[in-house]
């Protein structure tokens, strides 16, 4: 077993017991923070496929930026925390039809991926990330690259509309 | 030297080297917020016309901030009784964690450095990013307004003024052509990024004053407003460890002001016969003080003074100091 192999089982281990813990957990805040460790789990899993810049990326993006913005929606929205456990609902044909389809769901993705090859190792393109995605980007997807911009563009622009018509009806009430 | 140990294939004692040199690293940096506070307060008491510490540790207060450290340990440790406990536990150390592990990607001279990856530039951002949560996570926990507003101001500052942050020292990425701190340095070699991007100097400056929390854009932990901040419930090592976790941002932010501008350890003109770990750290020294000085003698702006100031001002003139720099790059490099 090799140090990648033990580095591999501790992020795979990390990312799985943070998205098991978040669906366990009660309270919304905890639930990101948990969120948080598969997030960063899944970026050291990147690392291991030697793809630095889509793993800080990761965890500027989705740790960083992402769970910020829901930690503020959930803490300016005023929700009534009702923390009693409630009884899952469903009888026990319901939940054996759903844990039938989880195991059926697992072995699918298991066979799946059991003989997939994802071509060439991509070790090659380590340290020079940044560069090859950008040569790629620029060389080949320039119009999907420019179209998702606009496309972005476009719900910015329909966040800002949406707020300032908000704004408005609050002023004339 | 480093190089080869970096290189070489993985045993235990490279483990063993490893963890020795993380440790050693860990010493400087304390170290340096030991003497890095008792500089601010020795250099903000000469600014106020007052003297500063100056019983404990003789004439100096040399052992001043030891003694505080040893205070804040002893203290009896509160966790109030309506506080989230494991989150009020937690936060501290999702707080300063990621502090540490910036650290990783400084080069501090040719030879002392410790990851050398390609997107370091990016690393340190993103990572750093990762104290907010924390940060928002103890405002949150310690149940209390005043740590919630507090959290929630840090939260909001840290994400508009990385942004102009990112956008700044893109100019510096630009014109070195990589995001790899080493190389940001070598391309240093015969002019300092701060002759060739000074707009972006500034912007990154005043950014970098806004991400470490310190005056004039102490918001989250106005006293005059807020009490104390996100920490008001926070009190013993936990509240140390925030203050702890906000120094070594210092000592980080520092370093990086000194790699990306200054020219790491690249040395004046002619003085070429001094060593670049001398270089670094008076470079280093230069900024640390600046900090200070800024600290010493600005008032604290308004809360939507800080936003505006972000968003309106700080931004456009980073995005144009990138047109800029692609233009000047395109014609005359």
């Amino acid at each position: 077993m090799s140090g990648t192999d033990i580095a591999f089982f501790l992020l795979a281990l990390a990312a799985i017991a943070g998205g098991v813990t978040m669906l366990q957990l009660t309270n919304v805040v905890h639930m990101v923070i948990a969120l948080v460790m598969t997030f960063v789990g899944i970026a050291g899993l990147y690392v291991l496929l030697s793809a630095e810049f889509v793993a800080v990326v990761q965890v500027l993006i989705y740790s960083g930026a992402i769970t910020i913005i829901m930690l503020f929606a959930i803490m300016l929205t005023r929700h009534h925390t009702d923390e009693r456990e409630r009884p899952t609902t469903g009888g026990v044909w319901h939940k054996a039809v759903a844990a039938l389809s989880v195991i059926a769901f697992g072995l699918a993705v298991y066979f799946g991926i059991r003989q997939l090859d994802f071509g060439a190792d991509g070790s090659a393109l380590s340290g020079d990330n940044a560069k090859a995605i950008g040569k790629s980007l620029y060389s080949y997807y320039t119009i999907p690259f420019e179209i998702v911009s606009v496309i972005l563009l476009v719900a910015l622009i329909g966040a800002i509309v949406l707020a300032k018509k908000d704004g408005k009806g609050a002023e004339d009430e | 030297m480093m190089e080869q140990w970096l290189e070489s294939t993985p045993s235990w004692s490279n483990i063993a080297l490893f963890f020795g040199l993380g440790a050693l690293l860990l010493a400087v940096v304390l170290a340096f917020v030991t003497y890095g506070i008792l500089a601010e307060r020795k250099v903000m008491g000469f600014m106020q016309g007052r003297i500063g510490p100056n019983q404990v540790g003789g004439r100096f207060g040399l052992l001043q901030t030891v003694a505080d450290v040893l205070k804040l340990l002893l203290k009896e440790d509160t966790i109030p009784k309506a506080a989230d406990r494991p989150l009020y536990v937690l936060a501290p150390i999702i707080a300063f964690t990621p502090s540490f592990m910036v650290l990783a990607v400084l080069p501090f001279t040719d030879s002392f450095r410790f990851a050398d990856i390609g997107v370091g530039l990016l690393y340190y951002i993103a990572v750093s990013g990762l104290t907010t949560i924390g940060v928002v996570a103890g405002g949150w926990a310690s149940n209390n307004k005043y740590a919630l507003l507090g959290g929630m101001r840090a939260a909001a500052q840290m994400i508009s003024y990385e942004i102009p942050l990112v956008m700044s020292a893109l100019g510096v990425v630009l014109l070195a052509g990589s995001m790899n701190l080493v190389d940001i340095v070598a391309a240093q070699k015969d002019v300092w990024f701060i002759f060739a991007q000074p707009l972006a100097f500034l912007i990154f400056l005043i950014a970098a004053v806004a991400e470490l929390n310190r005056t004039p854009f102490d918001l989250p932990e106005a006293e005059s407003e807020l009490v104390a901040g996100f920490h008001v419930e926070y009190s013993g090592f936990r509240w140390a460890f925030f203050m702890l976790a906000e120094y070594v941002y210092l000592f980080a932010m520092a370093a990086l002001v000194t790699i990306l501008f200054l020219g790491g350890w690249h040395p004046v003109a002619f003085l070429g016969w001094i060593p670049g770990a001398v270089w670094f750290a008076l470079k280093f020294c230069a900024v640390v003080f600046v900090l200070i000085w800024f600290r010493a003698t600005f008032p604290r702006v308004r809360a939507d003074q800080l936003m505006e100031f972000a968003w309106k001002v700080l931004l456009p003139l980073s995005l144009v100091n990138i047109v800029l720099t692609a233009v000047v790059k395109a014609w005359f490099f």
